[in-house]
């Protein structure tokens, strides 16, 4: 499609192992970039962050962000690889998308990654809990 | 107790929290009041205020944030109360078995005096339930 | 400036679920709102990960009540991207029907608590009403009220024999006519239209900046619309239109909601047609799913439901991520709250439907020297509703 091939050829030197399937195009960028390739899709092609997603492997944290291009249904799938799993940092993305806030502060909840230059960030879901719930997603060898 | 408990069952008045369920009971009880099953005259009446309240209704797994909330609730009501518990979630914790956010006893929150099982029971059968409890009372 | 607070919630009176809203108001504006949430967090991310797909299926379903068929089908629609997996032509149209006749409840249900909270409740009671024989065609359709277990990957779960269709257009037919009779006397009534237009604003540019979804977005201007965006399930085999309107007040979400139940009776009335001319099996059976990773959405009541779900080709996923509308819509009312009147905050809270209507009563009104006085949101939202009735009827 010509969006992808378009933002290929703006961005390609940032975008590493690449995986292209129907209306879906993942792939790795390296942390300095995320905030930029953010600015890109969602100011200038106008996609929407339809959400991010953080899983704990065995290699590191992965933070997949999804945006969606809403006239053609493409999704763009930026990956963010964190080796170091003991004090996961990452740029935050929220000064560019006010839509960020809430899904990077349920990340710091569960899983315990830090943004920086995030404007709030506290718990989202076990803010004031009573109990010892501690970043329940992650492995518990780690924690 | 009884003469009390006879008046009480000419119209109970019913009080309605959540504890974490995921709403699909809490719209039934709604549904309740509303005119396919109009549940109003049989004198039931959904109140704004526990301190008005003679029946607790309550659904959900109870996570761990909620319970000293509902804790807190059931001890300002004026005794005596009933609580009814709607929902598979409060009797066995459905599919949510395994969270780790879930209250494992709940009847340590508060006593539970009657459970509808039914992931949502019908409304039928939840009139059934208040019918039963009306019996009960008297006697 | 003296800035008071005032909290709501985590409990309500009426209404389903517990949260927490902190308005700070000053006079009678509303400058700024906080919210805490996590009464309701039972952690189905982490659940699902011990469950096998199937049984992940019924886990998502239990997500939320209302729409509990939007989870299923966003979630088997996941699973069905990981391989490409293609399902019958009919089981499609049963898919459609399910999920545009919950559209048709939610779309009522929400007119009803609308007409509540603004003190009209005769709309409330009636939408309601004509709401039963939506949930009797699902009963017909699963053998039950709610939570239907209709969907399966490579297809549904039930096929629909041709006595059921016959009793589904009686009812169909019936629903249609109420509601004409129902949107008539939401859309035209002055009081209605007097209180809740311009109440709430959400602007354009706003409800891209919050990356809202669904009729919050599509009432300011924004036409996403999964159904039409990347058509699954019979989408690209029916006919109907985009709602999209202007003004991003409460008015104008309303106006949204009736009309997209228009739409959804249509969809359902061309799904019902083909129902009883397309034959064949319903559901394909998969055996394997491969490992990789798949994205799954479907056009909620509410708006985008997303779902992500990572095999590593054993039966349960590694991950499966959950995003539902409610999730980007809530914080939108940062910008459509500030700078309106009390009176005018529990319906813009409740616009864009959101999963939760604890916004119903405020418990106390906290002053700056802690000095605590009483004041009920509800009756403030209705004392306005009324006065405005009283003005136009001194007309
Ligand atoms: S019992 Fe079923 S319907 Fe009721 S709250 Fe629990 S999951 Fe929902």
């Amino acid at each position: 499609m010509a969006e992808v091939e378009q933002f290929i050829r703006d961005m390609g030197a940032k975008i590493h192992a690449k995986i292209e399937k129907k209306r879906r195009l993942y792939f790795n960028v390296s942390n300095d970039d995320i905030q930029e390739i953010a600015e890109y899709l969602f100011k200038k092609m106008g996609c929407r962050l339809s959400t991010a997603t953080a899983m704990e492997m065995y290699h590191g944290i992965e933070i997949l962000y999804h945006f969606s291009l809403d006239k053609t249904g493409q999704y763009f799938c930026p990956r963010v690889v964190i080796k170091d799993k003991k004090n996961p940092k990452v740029n935050s993305i929220a000064s560019i998308i006010e839509g960020a806030v809430w899904i990077e502060r349920e990340m710091f909840d569960l899983w315990g990654i830090e943004f920086i230059g995030h404007p709030r960030m506290e718990e989202l879901l076990t803010i004031n809990h009573p109990g010892t719930v501690k970043h329940p997603l992650r492995f518990k060898e780690a924690a | 107790m009884g003469w009390y408990n006879k008046r009480l069952a000419k119209s109970l008045w019913v009080f309605h929290i959540s504890g974490s369920p995921c709403n699909n009971c809490d719209i039934e009880i709604l549904d309740l009041l509303t005119p396919r099953y109009d549940v109003e005259r049989l004198g039931i009446k959904l109140v704004g205020s526990i301190r008005h309240a003679d029946v607790l209704l309550v659904t959900g797994i109870f996570n761990q944030k909620i319970a000293p909330k509902i804790k807190k609730i059931y001890e300002q009501a004026p005794k005596p109360i009933f609580v009814v518990a709607v929902g598979t979630c409060v009797s066995s914790g459905c599919c949510f078995k395994e969270s780790y956010n879930r209250v494992e006893k709940r009847e340590e929150v508060i006593p539970i005096d009657m459970y509808i099982p039914g992931c949502p029971p019908k409304p039928e059968s939840m009139i059934e339930a208040v019918v039963k409890l009306v019996g009960v009372l008297n006697g | 400036m003296k800035a008071n607070k005032i909290p709501i919630g985590p409990f309500h009176p009426l209404l389903e679920e517990a949260e927490y809203f902190e308005l700070t108001v000053d006079g009678e504006t509303v400058v700024d709102i906080d919210m805490e949430i996590g009464w309701m967090h039972r952690g189905h991310e982490y659940i699902s990960e011990m469950k096998t797909f199937t049984q992940s299926i019924y886990l998502v379903e239990r997500i939320c009540g209302i729409c509990s068929t939007s989870h299923p089908i966003a979630c088997v629609h996941a699973i069905e991207d990981i391989d490409n997996i293609e399902i019958p032509v009919r089981a499609r149209y049963i898919r459609t029907l399910v999920g545009e006749l919950e559209r048709i409840h939610s779309h009522l249900l929400w007119l009803g608590l609308a007409g509540h909270f603004i003190g009209y409740d005769t709309l409330w009671m009636w939408a309601w009403k004509y709401r039963e024989p939506v949930l009797e065609m699902f009963e017909i359709i699963s053998g039950n009220r709610n939570h239907y277990g209709m969907m399966r990957v490579g297809g549904v779960a039930q096929d629909l024999d041709s006595a059921k269709v016959v009793e589904l257009y009686k009812h169909l037919d019936m629903i249609e006519k109420k509601m004409v009779m129902i949107s008539k006397a939401a859309k035209d009534d002055p009081v209605l239209k007097s209180r809740l237009k311009g109440v709430g604003v959400l602007s354009h540019e706003d409800a891209i900046a919050y990356c809202t979804v669904g009729p919050t977005s599509r009432a300011s201007g924004v036409p996403g619309d999964v159904r039409l965006d990347e058509p699954t399930d019979a989408y690209d085999l029916v006919d109907f239109n985009r709602i999209v309107l202007q003004n991003g007040d409460v008015y104008d979400k309303l106006v949204v909601r009736v009309l997209e139940t228009f739409e959804s009776i249509k969809i359902v009335r061309q799904c019902l047609d083909k129902l009883t001319t397309v034959t064949g099996p319903v559901l394909n059976n998969v055996k394997e799913i491969s490992p990789g990773e798949g994205i799954g959405r479907y056009e909620a009541p509410r708006g985008e439901v997303f779902h992500y779900i990572r095999s590593d080709g054993t039966n349960r996923p590694i991950r499966h991520k959950v995003r539902a509308p409610s999730y980007v819509n809530i914080p939108s009312f940062k910008a459509s709250c500030k700078g309106i009147p009390i009176a005018d905050a529990l319906i813009t809270l409740a616009s864009v439907d959101p999963c939760y209507c604890c916004t119903e009563r405020s418990l106390k009104i906290i002053d700056k020297n802690h000095d605590p006085c009483s004041f009920d949101l509800l009756k403030a939202s209705r004392e306005k509703t009324e006065r405005i009735r009283r003005e136009i009827n001194a007309d």
